[in-house]
């Protein structure tokens, strides 16, 4: 995390002086980029930066569902499971990948090619269901278009 | 000073308060789980809400500034109606444990349950369950199912305590409040004040887990003896009518648990761990045995030879107690004062592991009475202290002096509540009561006098040392 403090630096720039709280989200954001995920050696690195409290930070980890706190596949396949993708058949879409991967949703493949995950609303309720492939969205999908889309992952697409 | 009706009635107020503080200064109570006054105001419970006069709907009074004229109304359908509704919400999850629940006879959401709803529960989803059970350190234990995430616990550890170790973790119907991971809480030295302030059953104290249904116990009001801030606080204790007939007779003299008596001048409503340990303290094993020239006496017979030792000493010294009370001192003052050459000892000092000193509560000087001791008698008894030339009588009252420390040759009487090998030495030795066992007063560092009431019957074979020195005064001596 030390090489990211320059960064962290040009960050703090932007809020008011005494505002450090503030840059928790985007100081966890930039650590996540960087390592995949959040490691508990980010969080006291942090607490000792921001010397903001150590529960300050795991409250904004858990709360948001997009932090990690464990290494993830080359592939980080989420579906969505909320509202509109749900009357979609986001389950039976879950299901399809499940069996595909081999893995249940928050878990990952021997290989390491692959993880699998369920989020809420990716606010794209127009094209659902909706799959995010390492952050990239794929619309309305299908279990043959799923099909394809991890055929090409797996080629290296 | 702005003036607002609360409910058709005027109450003059500070422009600062808000329409709950207003209420509470004026004995009407409003309901809720999150607002405590001496926390900041998190308006996350919403059943404190009242309706504004001339609005529709209802706005939650602990966040609520008062302004002059405002009229408010506590008690109309719509807030009645609200507040069904929001209990209604707050049981959703909440399970109906009570028969199990140590909280239960004390949970505000019981007593707010019957006032405000009373209705059962048209819901016919399966409650949420969590966590159960949960750790939160060695002394607490959370129940996440009960937990209705008021976050009073969270800003005590922010607030008052200033460990920032309690946070509410995820979100949602699933979120749960959790210590931080870096070991605060544990260290915490305030942290059982979250049990007090949980206003249902989710935390609750390790050492009082199941031991008791407060229905049983009475709290007997009483000042803690652990450092010379002398905070208010109740001891609970069995009730004369719940005594215990067939179980272990120890549960009757028991004191079940400790918790702080709200008392502005010197503690507020918090105490700190230690106090809330004491229990052990009181109950070591007590000396009910009198002693006199290496023989086993009766109290009246040891009395008589005390007192032919102090009519006979020429110049004695007394070793009086920082834990006695401003009562018994002056009872000492009156009956044998002016005989003896008298310092003030400490009877305890700091344990390893306790904590020494800090700026909430703790203080370094670690019994309740020094300064009412000094008070009377100014001189204070050090670790370099030594006795006086030609000492020929020594009356050590209390704990905390060793007789090892002085020669064998020296006529020595000691007063004492506690067993300790080391009364063996001593030519007299007079057992004597214990703070749970009469009243008195107590005076703290910063001159504050707080009272305590008697909790037990004593032995009849001890006495109470305010009676003791009027009989140790021989006729003579009282004239002297």
């Amino acid at each position: 995390m030390k090489h990211l403090i320059p960064e962290f630096e040009k960050l703090r720039e932007r809020f008011p002086e005494g505002f450090d709280s503030s840059l928790v989200l985007p100081c966890l954001r930039r650590i996540q980029e960087e390592r995949g995920f959040v490691a508990d050696s980010d969080i006291e690195g942090l607490v000792a930066y921001l010397g903001v409290p150590r529960i300050q930070i795991e409250e904004v980890l858990s709360f948001y569902g997009q932090f990690r706190r464990a290494p993830v596949g080359r592939c980080h396949v989420e579906a969505c499971r909320n509202l509109s993708c749900s009357l979609l058949g986001a389950e039976r879409l879950i299901d399809h990948l499940s069996k595909k991967l081999g893995i249940r949703p928050g878990e990952t493949t021997p290989d390491g090619e692959f993880s699998l995950a369920t989020v809420e609303c990716m606010a794209s309720c127009g094209t659902a269901p909706m799959v995010a492939v390492n952050g990239s969205y794929h619309e309305a999908m299908t279990a043959e278009k799923l099909d394809a889309l991890l055929d090409s992952k797996r080629r290296g697409d | 000073m702005p003036r607002i009706y609360i409910d058709g009635l005027p109450y003059e107020a500070d422009s600062r308060q808000t329409v709950m503080e207003v209420a509470a200064a004026n004995g009407i109570v409003l309901p809720g789980f999150c607002w405590h006054p001496k926390l900041s105001v998190a308006g996350n419970c919403r059943l404190c809400a009242v309706q504004v006069e001339g609005r529709s709907w209802v706005e939650i009074s602990c966040n609520m500034p008062v302004a002059q004229d405002l009229k408010v109304l506590t008690d109309s359908d719509i807030v009645r109606e609200y507040r069904k509704s929001i209990l209604a919400l707050t049981t959703l999850n909440h399970p109906v444990d009570c028969g199990i629940c140590d909280k239960a006879g004390e949970c505000l959401l019981q007593d707010y349950h019957y006032e405000h709803n009373g209705a059962p529960s048209t819901s016919h989803e399966v409650k949420v369950h969590a966590t159960k059970f949960h750790a939160l350190s060695s002394r607490i234990t959370l129940d996440n199912e009960r937990c209705v995430l008021c976050s009073r616990c969270v800003r005590f550890t922010h607030e008052i305590s200033k460990t920032k170790s309690l946070g509410i973790v995820q979100r949602g119907d699933t979120s749960l409040v959790r210590a931080s991971g870096d070991g605060a809480f544990e260290t915490d030295a305030y942290s059982d004040n979250v049990v007090d302030l949980c206003p249902v059953g989710a935390l609750l104290s390790r050492s009082f887990l199941y031991k008791s249904r407060v229905w049983y116990l009475k709290a007997t009001p009483s000042v803690c003896p652990g450092c010379a801030r002398g905070c208010a606080v109740n001891l609970w204790h069995r009730k004369p009518e719940w005594k215990l007939q067939a179980l272990d007779a120890r549960h009757n003299r028991a004191i079940e648990r400790i918790t702080p008596r709200d008392n502005p001048a010197v503690n507020g409503p918090w105490i700190c761990n230690r106090g809330r340990d004491l229990a052990p303290l009181f109950e070591r094993e007590r000396a009910t045995q009198a002693i006199c020239a290496g023989f086993s006496v009766a109290t009246p017979a040891a009395i008589e030879g005390a007192r032919s030792l102090i009519e006979r000493a020429r110049r004695p010294v007394a070793l009086v107690s920082s834990w006695a009370s401003n009562e018994e001192l002056a009872a000492f003052a009156a009956a044998l004062g002016r005989h003896f050459t008298v310092f003030v000892k400490r009877d305890r000092e700091p344990e390893p592991g306790e904590v020494v000193a800090d700026d909430i509560l703790i203080c370094a000087d670690k019994n309740p009475n020094s300064t009412g001791a000094l008070a009377n008698f100014a001189s204070a008894w050090g670790p370099g202290s030594t006795l006086p030339e030609g000492t020929d009588l020594l009356l050590v009252w209390g704990e905390g002096f060793d007789l090892a420390q002085v020669p064998q040759s020296l006529r020595t009487i000691v007063l004492d509540a506690w067993k300790n090998p080391g009364h063996a030495r001593a030519d007299v030795f007079i057992p004597v009561s214990i703070q749970t066992e009469r009243r008195g007063t107590y005076t703290n560092f910063e001159g504050t006098v707080s009272g305590f009431e008697a909790c037990f019957e004593k032995d009849d074979s001890v006495a109470h040392a305010e009676d003791l020195f009027a009989a140790l005064a021989a006729a003579n001596v009282a004239a002297a």
